[in-house]
C-alpha cells in the first residue's frame, strides 16, 4: 500500500509495517495509525509517520542514546493495551522536540513511545516516575557521542532493525 | 461531570480501591491525599497538557531541521 506524507512523498509500505495505536497519541487521539520511517538522508532521527494524515510525524531517538540508564516501568494497563506477552520484547522511543535554536533541543522522557515489535501495537505511556523530564535537554549528549564515535553515525549507534521501514533515497555521499 | 460536595477529613471512593481524601484547605488551595493499586496512575492534569503541547511541536518538525541538527552536531 501507498501513503501519502508531507516530507518524504509517497511512501510504499506493507501491512505488517503498520504500527497500531489503539490509544492514539496524547494530543492527537484520532490518529492510530503509524509508521517508522527510516530516511538514508537523516543520520539520526527516525520518523513516526501518521498513516492518516500526511502533515503528521513525529522525530524520534532511541533513549538509549542520551541517557545511560533508561528503565521503562510499565503499568498494567500499559503492558495489556500493547498486548505484552511474557516473552514478548518492546522497543522504547522518545519523541523529539527541536526548537528554532536546534541546541536547545529536548526529548520527552516522561512519556515515551512503547512499541510491541511482534504485535506491532504501540502506546505512548505515561510514566509514574516523577524524575523523568518532559523535556530532557540532549544536544550535548548528542555532541558527547559524536566526540567519542566521530566515524560513526549515531543512526548507526541505534539500530531501528526490524522495526523501521527504510525509505528508498539515494544515501548523501559522505565526505 | 459529577459534581460532590466534601468537608475537610471526608472522603469519595472510585471503584472499589481507590479513595481521595479532602486533607487541608488553605485559602483558594486544596490538598488532597489519594490512596490508589500501586498500578494506577495518577498525575497533575498538567503534566498530560504538557505532554500535548510537547508532541504538537514535536508533529510539526520539518525534515530540514532534523538534518540541520546532524550538521550542527558534527561543525561544533
Amino acid at each position: 500500500m501507498i501513503i501519502h506524507t508531507s516530507r518524504f512523498g509517497a511512501v510504499s509500505i506493507t501491512v505488517e509495517d503498520v504500527i497500531q495505536f489503539p490509544e492514539g497519541l496524547l494530543g492527537f487521539n484520532e490518529l492510530r495509525r503509524f509508521v517508522l520511517l527510516d530516511d538514508p538522508t537523516d543520520e539520526i532521527f527516525a520518523w513516526l509517520q501518521s498513516c492518516e494524515d500526511p502533515q503528521i510525524a513525529f522525530p524520534l531517538l532511541e533513549p538509549e542514546l542520551f541517557v545511560a540508564t533508561y528503565a521503562v516501568q510499565l503499568s498494567k494497563h500499559d503492558s495489556e493495551s500493547i498486548g505484552l506477552g511474557p516473552d514478548e520484547g518492546v522497543r522504547t522511543f522518545s519523541i523529539v522536540t527541536i526548537p528554532q535554536d536546534p541546541t536547545q533541543m529536548t526529548a520527552n522522557l516522561k512519556a515515551p513511545v512503547v512499541i510491541n515489535v511482534g504485535k506491532r501495537l504501540a502506546r505512548q505511556c505515561v510514566l509514574q516516575d516523577n524524575s523523568l523530564a518532559i523535556r530532557e535537554p540532549i544536544f550535548t549528549r548528542l555532541q558527547q557521542r559524536v566526540v567519542q564515535n566521530p566515524h560513526l553515525k549515531i543512526k548507526n549507534q541505534a539500530v531501528y532493525k526490524g522495526v523501521a521501514v527504510k525509505l528508498n533515497r539515494p544515501p548523501e555521499v559522505e565526505g | 461531570m459529577l459534581v460532590l460536595t466534601r468537608k475537610l477529613g471526608e472522603s469519595i471512593a472510585i471503584d472499589d480501591h481507590i479513595k481521595i481524601r479532602v486533607v487541608q484547605i488553605k485559602g483558594k488551595q486544596v490538598r488532597l491525599g489519594i490512596e490508589a493499586p500501586k498500578d494506577t496512575k495518577i498525575h497533575r492534569e498538567e503534566v498530560y497538557l504538557a505532554i500535548q503541547n510537547q508532541n504538537q511541536e514535536s508533529a510539526a518538525t520539518s525534515s530540514e531541521s532534523t538534518k540541520a541538527v546532524a550538521e550542527l552536531l558534527k561543525s561544533k
